[in-house]
């Protein structure tokens, strides 16, 4: 569902890295470093990452904590903002309460 | 015999469901009652498949083949505690006499901005927890339940109280969406009420010992504790049979460690926690246990009471050699 946008497939923008580092740092990750998240691979399940639902719990509240919003349980948009780093990290952008 | 119990379609259907919560709350919990015998003959001739898994159920736990009656009682206690359901939902408490256990402990760990985690299991009635809050409508309740495993069922029950049907988080719902809402609720001071002896899908699971031998609980119902750091406690609500109800509040944890790295351990231990004071409450009433598939062993084909026991490599296998 990811549409294109203006960055290459594989390097990750300031913010994506930024969100990667959020992501080894909040859930102990120590199989792939942060710089190697592919942008647009799928956080969950089958992949590189492979997170389950803990880490998806512990990601929120580092997200919280990091950028001063709730992720919500009843998003319509979850499928699609958990999908991807990209994704996530564009939802944090327009969300963030922090600077 | 391949079919896999997750695969297992809801028995009776729909129409027999509504008939007989149709009857029991019209002609009252009596009439329904007596409804109860030939229900259970049927499911024991017609669900061969759970039939064996409560004959191998009692042989695992007692050590010999169970009688006939025994595993009829099994099946009737289960149709008595569906029907029960109907009354609990529909807020007719009245009839039924519960017995409180360790509530006092519960209330200890209530608080208004941050609620406890109540792991119960597939036994007796975990409905009788709505009894508990009879006549104290500050205490907020949700309960974790998969909608898709029993949808006529759940469709039925909710139907005769809706707002008990806002208070579900569903539990067909992707992980981590389940695990949000639950932390939302928490955070409220919420009772959130999850059944912790069933792995979903391919989430991760601890091993404990379980009636002597090695079971798998899913990891996460043991590692929510501390990650939101709330309290855990065990709630069980055991059906003795006729109106008759024993609900019992453990603390199992308190001030679990929030830190990845001792996590695992705790997780373990937790878990094992649960299994054992589980193991406990079954043994006292195994009639209870309402796990309708080979529990031990989730992904095998199920338990064929012809397999010579020397071939199988469960517990009672092994206590025989």
């Amino acid at each position: 569902m990811q549409t294109a946008t203006s960055s290459s497939p594989g390097a990750q923008s300031p913010a994506e890295s930024e969100l990667a580092q959020l992501i080894v740092d909040s859930l102990n990750i120590d199989w792939i470093k942060a710089e190697a998240i592919a942008p647009d691979g799928p956080l969950f399940g089958a992949g590189d990452l492979g997170l389950d639902s803990i880490d998806a719990l512990e990601l929120a509240l580092a997200v919280s904590k990091r950028y001063g919003f709730q992720l919500r349980s009843d998003n319509p948009d979850n499928k699609q903002i958990f999908g991807s780093l990209r994704a996530l990290a564009a939802h944090i952008e327009t969300h963030r309460a922090t600077r | 015999m391949s079919e896999h119990w997750r695969e297992r379609k809801e028995g009776g259907g729909r129409f027999a469901i509504s008939l007989i919560l149709a009857i029991g709350l019209r002609c009252g919990r009596g009439v329904a009652r007596l409804c109860l015998y030939p229900i259970t003959l049927y499911f024991y001739f017609r669900r061969p498949y759970e039939r064996r898994v409560s004959y191998a159920f009692f042989a695992r736990i007692e050590g010999r083949r169970p009688s006939l009656w025994r595993v009829l009682q099994h099946i009737h206690r289960f149709a008595g505690t569906l029907l029960d359901r109907a009354f609990l939902l529909a807020e007719r408490y009245a009839r039924f006499e519960v017995q409180m256990h360790g509530l006092d402990a519960l209330i200890e760990r209530m608080r208004p901005d941050r609620g406890v985690l109540l792991l119960g299991a597939h036994v007796g009635s975990f409905e009788v927890l709505r009894v508990a809050t009879i006549g104290h409508p500050e205490v907020k309740l949700r309960v974790v339940l998969d909608t898709q495993k029993t949808p006529a069922l759940t469709e039925l029950l909710h139907s005769l109280n809706p707002q008990i049907g806002l208070g579900v988080i569903d539990a067909s719902r992707p992980g981590s969406e389940i695990v949000l809402a639950m932390s939302e609720a928490l955070a409220e001071g919420t009772l959130v009420t999850l059944l912790a002896d069933r792995v979903r899908g391919d989430e991760q699971t601890v091993a404990v010992e379980f009636f002597g031998a090695p079971a798998l609980l899913p990891v996460a119902p043991f590692a929510l504790g501390g990650i939101l750091d709330v309290p855990v406690v065990l709630c069980l609500g055991m059906y003795r049979g006729g109106n008759r109800y024993d609900l019992h509040f453990e603390p199992l944890a308190d001030g679990l460690p929030r830190a990845r790295k001792e996590r695992d351990g705790a997780v373990r231990a937790l878990a094992q926690a649960y299994a054992s004071r589980l193991e406990h409450h079954v043994r006292l009433d195994p009639c209870n246990w309402f796990n309708w598939h080979d529990f031990w062993n989730p992904q095998g084909r199920g338990v064929d009471r012809h397999q010579p026991a020397a071939e199988r490599s469960d517990a009672v296998a092994r206590d025989a050699a």
